[in-house]
């Protein structure tokens, strides 16, 4: 009991002391570490706007700020809602919209990796854990500091979520053009297939803030989870898998492959790695499939 | 002290009313026509004793599910989706079971009994279909317009519904599940599923194709999924070398089986969900199929059952969960959802583009009922046209659990318009508008009332009357007539115990906030 405390104490220390020296000193993985499962059906403390238009990615993003006032957005509210004074008040806007999404983003390696090769594209990692998010928050911070005559680091940000619940809290319909899910938590267990990020109903989700054209990369090293991913996105209308020439092609894929933390650990490891990848096709008009 | 009504539907000019597992049919003027009983039989299964576990007791696995049995934390009729519960009072030496025994009394027994949740009806009234909550059962009965219902099937879909519509063409029962899916079921079986039925074989029926496949579905004999290069700790190395020789000497867990009808996965929350409504575009005549969830979302998705997959937009904005979904005007105005919740309003939407459209205050008009309340949790939202809807107005009726009166709203233009309160001698659970006949200018109500929060003077009649009359407002009538249903063999209940089986509302409230 006594240990534990001592290292929650030591790791809190270290935190403060991260943030009061506003070092650009990247953070420590040990004192961020965090049991590797959570259950997404539970209700986590969590924060999340109720709809996309009222998230405010400003914090997140600070170098996209727009400095446009908000009168020209006022005109469009409802006048029944501006009668009973209950529209929300509008967030900052950003020049841009987040447009790539790492769903389960981990330690990062993804988002850090990927952030000078997209170098125009907003980022956002999705992580369900509080301390990994943390972690992966300062080093972003640290990497900003270091980086400031570049301007490197400012187009990726990061955020807890549980997004099996709450993508659509985030993202728009079409809004992304990229979804990374990376060696995501295997759950082997066959009672626990539902809380696998890749489902049959949840694909739809993912579909729904996908645009037609865009795409979902998968990788893992469970060869049954492999199989499962390819047999629920392949069953899923909306999704047609990229050929093996295409996939090899995409720089994204062999960043996913060598930069994630988990990649580097199975290849350590000696393990396998799968990879697949899953288009995103238009939608037929409603009644052509009857 | 018995259950009272808890469930209404009126079906041209026969009400029914549940009580229990049991529904009964009355004329407009409250006269018992007829009645259907859960059958006994079933009760008995459903209530724990299950044989086949009784007589092959397997000492070394823990039950099936594990229940939660501290008193006070128990889950409402709602929140409890495990029905089957080991009685087994012959196998010793089997620790868990006994002492989850020991700490049951037979009051838990009363939330695992079937009670009705909803009954549904065509919009032709041929056919009624009625939901059973911890047997996970729906049941359909074909109506004979004079309130005698002949049952037709009962089918035990795989998660509990917790709502469920029946498609425009009448063909179809969609049912929203705890699980977060929707299933399509035919409202009636085919010939086939009849005789699989009857036969009780357990091959699962011939796989529907949908645009979702089922997950369940893809059933192969269990295998490990990790692999020496996938576990790293020498711990788990351990563990999955010990998953594989056990699976040499049994050979596999078997799964549960499928149910042996026709029923297809057509889309699927990761939260609870808690109602199902079918709209049809005001444009295109073509039908969606609305769900809202325990986490604020409502979803639209199309109706099609191959395109189901296709989610057409989401209408966001609830701050707590969403029990309640109505298209209060299908006729006229049928892109109009309003919902409800644990929020302090209602929402009116257009779902066609998931535009927020109005908001109405529920709670202030809550608070001057019951002024220490702080948040309501919304039961019922029922509409029905203002008068013969010559000015197309539309009333809405709130019930908010536990709040001893009816809220009326009246919807027009894109709005939600207080208009009254009803104050009730009890808490109402259900309300209906039965059609009275005669050319009285404005709804007839039926309301079914809460018996242990009625006031005494009340004489135990748990049905009232709310009628409009232009001078004076709504005024509520006791229905005298109301047959008293109490026979020897129904079940008595504590208070507190009636509390959780008929307020399951608000334990879809999350209780992590940081309030």
């Amino acid at each position: 009991m006594g240990g534990a405390k001592n290292k929650r104490q030591k790791r809190e220390d270290y935190r403060i002391s991260l943030r009061e020296e506003g070092t650009t000193e990247l953070p420590r993985k040990k004192f961020y570490r965090q049991r590797a499962h959570a259950n997404p059906f539970s209700d986590h403390q969590l924060i999340y706007p109720p709809s996309p238009d009222q998230m405010d990615w400003s914090s997140l993003f600070p170098y996209y700020v727009t400095e446009e006032d908000a009168t020209e957005a006022e005109d469009s509210t409802p006048e029944a809602l501006a009668g009973q004074g209950l529209q929300p008040v509008e967030p900052k806007r950003l020049s841009k919209d987040v447009e790539v999404a790492d769903i389960g983003c981990g330690f990062g390696g993804l988002l850090i990796a990927l952030a000078p090769v997209m170098p125009e594209t907003l980022i956002l990692g999705l992580e369900i854990r509080v301390s990994v998010t943390q972690f992966v928050e300062d080093k972003i911070n640290a990497l900003r500091g270091q980086n400031q005559e570049k301007g490197l680091y400012r187009n990726i940000g990061v955020l807890r979520a549980n997004t099996m619940k709450f993508l659509p809290n985030f993202f728009t319909k079409g809004q992304l053009s990229k979804i990374f899910i990376c060696f995501p938590d295997p759950h082997f267990k066959a009672r626990k297939h539902k809380q696998r990020i890749v489902s049959t109903t949840l694909n739809s989700e993912y579909a729904y803030v996908l645009r037609p054209g865009g795409i979902v990369y998968t990788i893992t090293d469970v060869p049954d989870l492999h199989g499962w991913m390819v047999q629920h996105f392949d069953a899923h209308p909306s999704f047609e898998r990229v050929e093996e020439e295409e996939q090899e092609a995409d720089p994204c894929v062999a960043i996913m492959r060598s930069e994630t933390e988990e990649g580097k650990k199975v290849e350590r490891n000696n393990g396998q790695k799968h990879v697949a990848l899953f288009r995103r096709l238009a939608d037929p008009p409603y009644g052509e499939v009857e | 002290m018995a259950l009272p009504y808890h469930v209404l539907t009126a079906c041209g000019r026969v009400i029914f009313a549940a009580r229990g597992g049991n529904i009964y049919s009355f004329s407009p003027d409250l006269q018992h026509l007829s009645a259907w009983k859960y059958p006994a039989k079933q009760a008995k299964a459903a209530n724990g004793s299950s044989l086949e576990a009784k007589a092959s007791p397997v000492p070394e696995e823990p039950p099936t599910k594990r229940r939660r049995v501290e008193p006070g934390k128990e889950e409402d009729s709602n929140g409890n989706g495990h029905a089957i519960e080991g009685d087994a009072p012959n196998a010793k030496g089997n620790k868990q079971l006994k002492k989850e025994k020991k700490v049951q009394d037979l009051s838990h027994r009363l939330f695992e009994q079937p009670y009705i949740q909803s009954i549904t009806t065509t919009t032709n009234g041929r056919y009624v279909v009625a939901v059973t909550g911890s047997d996970k059962t729906i049941w359909v009965f074909e109506h004979d317009g004079a309130g005698n219902l002949k049952q037709l099937s009962s089918r035990t879909m795989p998660k509990r519904p917790c709502s469920i519509a029946i498609t425009p063409d009448s063909q179809t029962i969609l049912s929203a599940d705890k699980f977060g899916d929707v299933y399509a079921v035919p409202l009636l079986q085919s010939a086939a599923d009849q005789q699989q039925a009857e036969s009780k074989e357990a091959t699962p029926a011939p796989d529907v194709r949908s645009a979702t496949p089922s997950s369940t579905t893809i059933a192969q004999p269990f295998k490990p999924q990790a692999n020496e290069f996938t576990v790293h700790t020498k711990r788990n190395l351990r563990a999955l070398e010990n998953q594989k020789l056990g699976l040499q000497t049994k050979g596999g867990a078997d799964k549960p089986a499928e149910p042996a009808f026709e029923h297809t996965l057509l889309l699927g929350h990761v939260s609870m969900l808690t109602a199902v409504v079918v709209g049809v575009h005001p444009a295109t005549r073509r039908s969606y199929i609305v769900t809202g969830d325990r986490d604020e979302h409502i979803r639209v998705s199309r109706g099609a059952p191959a395109q189901a997959h296709i989610i057409e937009t989401f209408c966001l904005g609830h701050e707590d969960f969403v029990s309640r979904l109505c298209l209060p005007a299908p006729a006229a105005r049928p892109e109009v959802l309003v919902s409800g919740g644990g929020d302090d309003h209602l929402f009116v939407w257009d779902w066609t583009r998931g535009a927020l459209l109005s908001k109405a205050s529920v709670l202030a008009h809550v608070q001057r009922v019951v002024p220490q309340q702080r948040n309501i949790a919304v039961s019922r939202i029922y509409a029905c046209p203002a008068g013969h809807g010559e000015d197309g107005s539309v009333l809405v009726f709130v019930v908010c659990e536990r709040v001893p009166a009816l809220f009326c709203f009246e919807f027009k233009g894109n709005t939600l318009y207080y208009h009254a309160t009803i104050a009730t001698p009890g808490n109402p659970l259900d309300v209906t508008n039965v059609e009275s006949g005669s050319s009285s200018p404005s709804p007839r109500l039926l309301l079914a009332v809460d018996t242990i929060t009625l006031a005494e003077s009340q004489g135990g009649f748990s049905l009232f009357w709310a009628d409009w009359e232009a001078a004076l407002g709504w005024r509520l009538r006791s229905c005298q007539e109301t047959p008293v249903m109490a026979g020897g063999d129904e079940p008595t209940f504590k208070p507190e115990d009636l509390h959780k089986i008929l307020y399951t509302t608000e334990s879809l409230r999350k209780t992590t906030d940081f309030e």
